[in-house]
């Protein structure tokens, strides 16, 4: 009896010793149970797709072990990004498995913005929406249906444009990355798009304060065209940076000028001054396909001055320094170079247009390729071709959806050139219209309550308009004011298209295809639009006659099969063969069968046409004149009447030239390249480590000049209030070097971690380019304030 | 003899730090919340490093790209009193996780600092356990973790190629940082290796490596803007 | 006090009876002050607790100031023990008379010290359920292994140089039955104190004494060596060792001072430490603190004339940013304030010298602080930024646990061991007339 209880204790100690033991070294030291998903060894494919998280539309690889998306990588066919990816893009396995993804479609059931849902089914969902929509139309208000559609990809964009249309609906706002460069080519060219520029083929690349490394259209193909051919049988391109900021664009850039903010447009004249006086420029090109470069007398037999005359009255570069703040010695340097390179092109992005003369900034910086001839040539500004799709099903519009279009958009732009703000301008329109103008919204890729310059405007709007849809597939700040949520798959499950932007001068069409199983709660937004379209009926479902995405796309690639020219994408030899083989005019088809040609697309990632035609004089201007235009008519025309007497290559310094002593501190917004755009939650990867920073961890912070810490009584981390005259956010001050004393450089797209939003844009002025309408974002000034 | 070693051109670099993030997503690297990244617990095996220098406008930026140096001679594995840091007969220095016990003298004897402490035990949401890649072992708490060049993927390499019955070949075995460099100025091979581009490129003129006087005979070598 | 204990201790002869009344006779303070010391001890053994749980993180620890507190900790408890053995060691071979009242009070202080120094590195460890691991994996290239031999080894023989002399007194507290009679037959283990007896143990003791000496040079050598064979800025020093082995000698003086002060006064043991044991000691205070002066000046000098960046950024963080409070403190304590006090005779006085001694403690454990941590943020590549470091209060209290715990065994065992060696007092007293030929020996005028 001792004996066996003894052995008893013995026993009980003996396991709880052994439980013990075990206790410490699972819980206490272990990493967690090893039973979950990451430890199980696997089947691995690799998969091509492209990136959908910036306008660039990389291509992707996904290695995907046992339907988990483990990595990404670039697809080293995609002849833009070539095997390269940003951080960002890296990180967007982050994005597929966010922790604030949105599970199962949701119906609010409490107050808007209380974020009390109640999950429901899709049947359920689509139900709800189809019939609304019915209503609405049979109510013979199609027009009060509404779009916000920010980042808006491929035939995603014409899938909406074709519901909207066939619905009757005028009101679809487009909020995405415009950058005003579309309008300067639709006036000296004639062609209504952005430029693409041929980097990589480019001698001399000279940037006005485009964040070619770090947010431009397309990093990668900046990236591309800097680390130069592999091999080194070609010379690199040169890149040269004029900037506010030393950004990390300047940073990398072989060289760079700094320059006072707004002042681009007067630089670029200042150059043009001296290829005009020491005859750099291309004479023979601007006598051929050039007009407006001489004086001509009008009609009226009156002299106007041309480009020539106005350039060389107005902008020695003495003055120019005086204004820019780039010592004169620096612009002849920077002309020479410009003009001796082999083949220079300049480059102008949003930061040149998003400023009170924008346009004319825009215009007086492009004026430099027309000057040097950098226009369709190798290395030069190329108007590539959009790739050949089939276009959709033809649009049926019936009596009642004609009727909703002729009522014509709720906000039109009021500018002559572009399209400015329309996400704002329609929260305006709906702010102080009438209740119900608007009945639906529609909200995708937006979040127009974080990212919109002025919150309390879309708050407002919001409140106006009884029935909000979002199909954002995350939860975000206008989310939470909407009464329906029908969660959109992300790009890593879903079908898609992913043309490169049109900076990248060759069309790319690639494809976005699902890498792995789609979560089971969400769908494709572009699935449950085809499904209300067929609930709806009528024209709207005879215009959209597809099965789901898939084979909307399958459709529409059937126009590449057709084209007779491209391939699908291919390594480099392949993409320098099929190159050599358009130059000479020939094509071989690589499929008889479609099915094969699209089977190989999808594998491949898409499909590319390497080959631009230069000689075709339709790609140098498509004006009435079939030359360029140095000035144009229609701009003329609109600054007589809303320039405010402001003058072609006259006006191109932004207003805006120094603080108040309220406000002495210039705001200058720039994106990190680090960070998505506006408002997507953040990842982890990115936010940890954002910036140039060591020590900054997804803290926003700002940078300003030593000296300016200094004047200020400000140490480095002090946590300091941006304060303008519209809003104020708190941040960290960091000094830097790279940052010139008169300004505040502010990063947008992070938040502090308790998710209070730190956005610069929301302190912006507010005030508008008069001729486009695009928001000022460098016109803003601010003051520290401790916080 | 195979020496592996990686070249990292600085006139090609931009910073962009998308080797930073493909290491981390390759090696289950486990972020932390943000008051512990505050307090100088993040891990980052590769790090982007800026120098920037001069005032604006005449203002200079270097970024160096900074993995484990994998030393020849490192200093780290000669104080580690359990052997938890070892250099392997092809020179990579790799850390013994299970033997470690986090005394983090190799962590202070390594000039570099590339050596990262687990000062807690991973933390693994369920969003992010999905993505774990499951070549890689998830670090437990109190172990010091670096940079190991992407050593599983020279076994991986190795077994592909003999399975295949080939020598391995360049292209095979390269780490996640070099893979993703949209620059290509991350270059990885062995040095030894006169067919291997890291082989030609250590002879290169702008050649230079970090803190060379301490003599710890790094195997990543930069090479230095040009003028 | 029972009564019959009284009465046994009442028939002892005075000495006994002075130097053994602790052992029987223990106020209230002594229980307030151990039960503060055990609730402070107890708290940090908590603290320890939700640390191994938790892991270092909760620590104030980081990347790059991997080690803090603990180490520090380390290095200056270690450096304390040096206080007894090696100081009665070296006093005992020298034949200086003065030693014989204070070498017991040194001697338990170095062993109970080690103890809580050695613990350090272990409470520091990120993996301490591995730490056996440094015996199965051995590296023998690792100043760290040369740390785990030689401070074992110096425990170890601490401990024997300890308890040898303590035989004759345990003798005498076993023959006098007043205290615990099974617990000092086992510790007595048979001794008599015959003269055959006697004869060995000094003779062993002796041995002792020269064998320990080495050890414990090389216990501080080897822990200034950890620091040293990096190649971090400031630490990256061939000084270290000797420097080490002073300081740890330095500190342990003045540790010695501030107990023997204390415990004069507790156990009223005026007539044993007397005025001249505070003036002697006053007096190797005053040579240390010169000798402090001359190995950092030394130290300081040849990093500024080294000029290295990596060096003048830790240099520089000391003399004048952000450590200049501490290292200016340390400074004071290690020689403004002792260099006044004990140059003079009217300050070496017990009072003058335990607030000499004091100050000392504290700029020795400013001086590990100062070693530690400005070399641990300043990382030798510039453009890695500068760290942080902030103790969390589960490194302070642990930090307050070892010292609450230090206390709390020193108290305790002067409940069990005459703190004054009796024997070797009454020894003293014997050889008075032996000690006088001896002087008149070797001052006799050879003609
Ligand atoms: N990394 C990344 N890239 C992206 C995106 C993204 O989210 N992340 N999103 C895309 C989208 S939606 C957009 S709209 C674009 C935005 O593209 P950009 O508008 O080009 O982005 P920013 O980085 O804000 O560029 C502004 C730059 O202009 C410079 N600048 C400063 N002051 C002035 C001034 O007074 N006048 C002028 N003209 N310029 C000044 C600033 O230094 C800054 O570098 O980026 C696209 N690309
Ligand atoms: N803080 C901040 N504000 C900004 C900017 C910024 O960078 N930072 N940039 C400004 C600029 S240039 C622009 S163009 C605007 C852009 O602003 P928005 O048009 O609002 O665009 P984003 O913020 O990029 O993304 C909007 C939302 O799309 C959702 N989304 C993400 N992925 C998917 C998906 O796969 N499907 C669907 N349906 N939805 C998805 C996310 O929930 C996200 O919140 O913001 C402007 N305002
Ligand atoms: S540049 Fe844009 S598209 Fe390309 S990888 Fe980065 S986020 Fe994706
Ligand atoms: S990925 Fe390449 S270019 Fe980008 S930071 Fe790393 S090394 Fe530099
Ligand atoms: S860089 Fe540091 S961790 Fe890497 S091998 Fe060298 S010393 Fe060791
Ligand atoms: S932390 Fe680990 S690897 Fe580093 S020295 Fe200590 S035991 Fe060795
Ligand atoms: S070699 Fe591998 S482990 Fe090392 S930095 Fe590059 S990706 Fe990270
Ligand atoms: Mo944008």
């Amino acid at each position: 009896m001792g004996s066996t209880r003894r052995q008893f204790l013995w026993a009980m100690g003996a396991t709880a010793a052994s439980v013990g033991v075990r206790w410490t070294s699972d819980v206490v030291w272990a990493a967690q149970g090893s039973g979950d998903p990451g430890w199980s060894p696997g089947t691995e494919r690799f998969v091509n797709s492209s990136c959908l998280v910036c306008p660039a539309r990389c291509g992707i690889r996904g290695r995907v072990v046992d339907d988990r998306l483990v990595r990404l990588t670039g697809n080293p066919f995609h002849p833009m990004s070539r095997g390269g990816l940003c951080p960002r893009g890296v990180a967007g396995v982050q994005l597929l498995y966010h922790p604030d993804r949105i599970s199962a479609p949701c119906r609010r059931v409490g107050a808007r913005g209380a974020q009390a849902w109640e999950e429901i089914t899709w049947d359920d969902a689509l139900g709800q929406l189809g019939a609304r929509l019915q209503s609405l139309r049979q109510r013979g208000q199609p027009e009060a249906l509404a779009l916000l559609a920010g980042y808006c990809a491929g035939s995603m964009h014409d899938l909406w444009q074709q519901f909207l249309q066939s619905y009757g609906s005028p009101n679809y706002i487009a909020d995405d990355y415009d950058d005003g460069t579309a309008a300067v080519m639709e006036l000296m060219h004639g062609i209504g798009r952005s430029p693409g520029y041929d980097l990589e083929r480019a001698g001399f690349v000279l940037s006005f304060g485009a964040p070619l490394f770090e947010a431009w259209w397309s990093p990668l193909q900046a990236f591309a065209a800097f680390a130069g051919p592999d091999g080194d049988n070609g010379a690199p391109t040169r890149f040269v940076q004029v900037d506010t900021r030393f950004s990390r664009t300047a940073a990398r850039a072989h060289d760079w000028a700094g320059i006072r903010p707004g002042t681009f447009g007067v630089l670029a004249l200042g150059i043009a001054y001296v290829l005009i006086r020491d005859e750099l420029y291309d004479a023979e090109f601007v006598a051929r396909h050039v007009s407006g470069f001489e004086d001509v007398a009008d009609a009226g037999g009156e002299r106007r001055e041309g480009y020539r005359s106005l350039v060389m009255r107005n902008y020695r570069t003495e003055e120019v320094s005086a204004v820019t703040g780039v010592p004169v010695g620096r612009i002849t340097s920077l002309a020479r170079a410009f003009a001796e390179a082999a083949h220079p092109v300049a480059v102008c992005g949003p930061d040149v247009t998003h400023a009170p003369n924008g346009l004319l900034a825009a215009c007086a910086v492009h004026s430099l390729n027309v000057l040097m001839g950098s226009v369709s040539r190798p290395g030069g500004v190329l108007f590539g071709n959009e790739a050949p799709l089939a276009p959709l099903a033809a649009p049926v519009v019936d009596p009642r959806g004609r009727a909703g279009l002729d009522r014509g958009p709720l906000a039109p732009s009021q500018t002559p050139f572009g399209r400015g703000d329309p996400a704002m301008r329609f929260a305006g329109a709906v702010a102080a219209g009438e209740a119900g103008a608007v009945d639906t919204l529609l909200l995708y890729y937006a979040n127009p309550l974080a990212s919109a310059l002025r919150r309390q405007v879309w708050e407002e709007a919001l409140q106006r308009i009884p029935f909000i849809v979002s199909f954002s597939p995350f939860h975000d700040e206008t989310t939470a004011h909407a009464d329906l949520i029908l969660p959109d798959l992300l790009a890593y499950e879903r079908w898609q298209d992913a043309p490169t932007p049109a900076s990248y001068p060759y069309p790319v069409w690639g494809v976005v295809r699902p890498l792995v199983d789609p979560h089971p709660g969400a769908r494709h937004t572009g699935d449950a639009v085809l499904a209300v379209a067929r609930q709806l009926g009528g024209s709207v479902a005879r215009s959209l006659p597809y099965e789901s995405f898939e084979t909307l796309l399958k459709a529409r690639a059937a126009g590449l099969f057709a084209t007779r020219r491209g391939m699908t994408l291919g390594d480099a030899f392949e993409l320098r063969h099929q190159q050599q083989m358009e130059e000479r005019g020939w094509w071989l088809p690589e499929h008889r069968e479609f099915e094969a040609f699209w089977d190989e697309a999808v594998d491949r990632g898409g499909w590319t046409d390497p080959f631009i035609d230069e000689t075709e004089p339709a790609g140098l201007a498509r004006t009435s004149s079939g030359r360029i235009e140095l000035l144009p008519a229609r701009l003329l025309e609109a600054l007589a009447t809303v320039g405010e007497g402001r003058t072609a290559y006259l006006d191109v310094a932004a207003a805006a030239a120094g603080g108040s002593d309220d406000f002495p501190l210039r705001l200058i917004p720039y994106r990190v390249s680090t960070l998505s755009s506006g408002t997507l939650p953040l990842q982890r990867w990115l936010a940890e480590t954002p910036g140039l920073f060591p020590d900054v961890h997804w803290d926003p912070w700002i940078e300003v000049a030593p000296t300016t810490a200094n004047t200020l009584g400000f140490a480095n981390d002090t946590m300091v209030w941006v304060v303008s005259a519209h809003g104020r956010y708190r941040a960290r001050l960091k000094v830097f070097p790279g940052t010139a004393p008169q300004n505040v450089c502010a990063p947008y797209g992070l938040r502090h971690p308790d998710g209070e939003p730190a956005n610069p844009l929301h302190l912006l002025d507010g005030s508008s380019d008069p001729l486009t309408a695009l928001p000022n974002w460098f016109t803003t000034f601010v003051r520290l304030e401790r916080a | 003899m195979t020496r592996w070693g990686m070249v990292i051109d600085l006139a090609r670099c931009t910073g962009c730090a998308a080797c930073e993030v493909a290491c981390k997503s390759e090696n289950n690297i486990p972020t932390v919340s943000p008051d512990q990244a505050e307090m100088g617990r993040a891990t980052s095996w590769m790090r982007v490093m800026a120098e920037p220098k001069g005032a604006f406008p005449d203002t200079t930026l270097e970024f160096y790209p900074r993995p484990c140096m994998h030393c020849d001679n490192p200093p780290c594995i000669k104080v580690c009193p359990v052997r938890a840091t070892y250099i392997d007969p092809e020179g990579i220095v790799g850390q013994i996780y299970p033997r470690c016990i986090g005394c983090r003298y190799c962590a202070n004897a390594c000039p570099y600092t590339v050596k990262y402490f687990n000062w807690y035990g991973p933390e693994w949401p369920e969003s992010e356990r999905q993505y774990r890649n499951p070549d890689v072992s998830v670090r437990a708490k109190g172990v010091i973790e670096k940079c190991t060049f992407c050593h599983h993927r020279l076994q991986k390499a190795r077994e592909d190629a003999r399975a295949q019955g080939r020598q391995l070949r360049e292209e095979d075995y390269q780490p996640a940082c070099a893979e993703i460099c949209p620059t290509d100025a991350i270059v990885f091979g062995d040095l030894d290796n006169p067919t291997h581009r890291v082989a030609e490129l250590k002879e290169d003129p702008r050649v230079m490596r970090l803190m060379e006087d301490l003599g710890t005979q790094p195997k990543v070598y930069y090479l230095r803007q040009r003028t | 006090m029972h009564r019959d204990v009284a009465e046994k201790l009442a028939k002892l002869p005075p000495d006994e009876q002075v130097l053994l009344r602790p052992l029987v006779d223990t106020s209230r303070w002594f229980y307030v002050g151990a039960a503060v010391c055990g609730a402070i001890t107890l708290w940090g053994i908590i603290a320890y607790v939700l640390q191994v749980r938790y892991g270092l993180g909760r620590t104030g620890l980081n990347r790059p100031e991997y080690w803090g507190i603990y180490i520090i900790c380390f290095v200056f408890f270690i450096g304390i023990s040096h206080a007894g053995t090696l100081i009665s060691a070296i006093l005992r071979i020298s034949k200086a008379e003065w030693r014989r009242s204070i070498t017991r009070s040194a001697e338990l202080i170095t062993v109970l010290v080690i103890g809580f120094g050695a613990i350090q590195p272990v409470i520091d460890l990120g993996r301490p359920d591995r730490v056996l691991n440094v015996l199965f994996h051995a590296q023998p290239l690792s100043p760290l292994l040369w740390d785990v031999v030689s401070i074992g080894l110096y425990f170890f023989s601490c401990t024997i140089y300890l308890y040898l002399p303590l035989l004759p007194d345990l003798a005498v507290i076993r023959d006098s039955g007043i205290k615990a009679p099974r617990l000092y037959r086992f510790l007595a283990a048979g001794y008599r104190d015959t003269p055959a007896q006697r004869l060995q143990l000094e003779r062993a003791i002796g041995v002792l004494s020269i064998i320990v000496i080495p050890i414990a040079v090389s216990v501080h050598t080897v822990i200034g060596w950890i620091f040293a064979m990096t190649l971090r800025p400031m630490w990256h020093s061939t000084i270290f060792g000797p420097y080490f082995v002073m300081g740890a000698i330095y500190s342990g003086i003045a540790a010695i001072l501030v107990a023997m002060a204390v415990l004069r006064r507790v156990y009223r043991l005026e007539g044993y430490f007397k005025e001249v044991h505070f003036d002697y000691l006053g007096r190797l205070l005053l040579i240390f603190s010169l000798l402090w002066f001359y190995f950092t000046f030394a130290e300081y000098l040849t990093a500024f004339y080294g000029g290295e960046p990596g060096e003048m950024r830790t240099f520089w963080a000391k003399l004048t940013g952000r450590f200049a409070v501490p290292f200016w403190a340390m400074v004071a304590g290690c020689f403004v304030i002792p260099l006044a006090l004990m140059s003079r005779q009217a300050t070496r006085t017990p009072v003058g010298t335990s607030i000499a001694g004091i100050a000392v403690v504290i700029g020795m454990w400013l001086e590990r602080y100062n070693i530690v941590v400005p070399t641990s943020v300043n990382p030798r590549w510039e453009i890695e930024g500068v760290g942080h470091y902030l103790p969390s209060w589960i490194e302070l209290s642990i930090m307050a646990a070892t010292f609450s715990g230090f206390i709390l065994l020193y108290m305790i065992a002067t409940k069990f061991v005459p703190i004054v060696s009796i024997w070797e007092i009454k020894e003293g007293r014997a050889s008075v007339q032996e000690v006088a030929e001896r002087v008149a020996h070797y001052s006799e005028r050879v003609a």
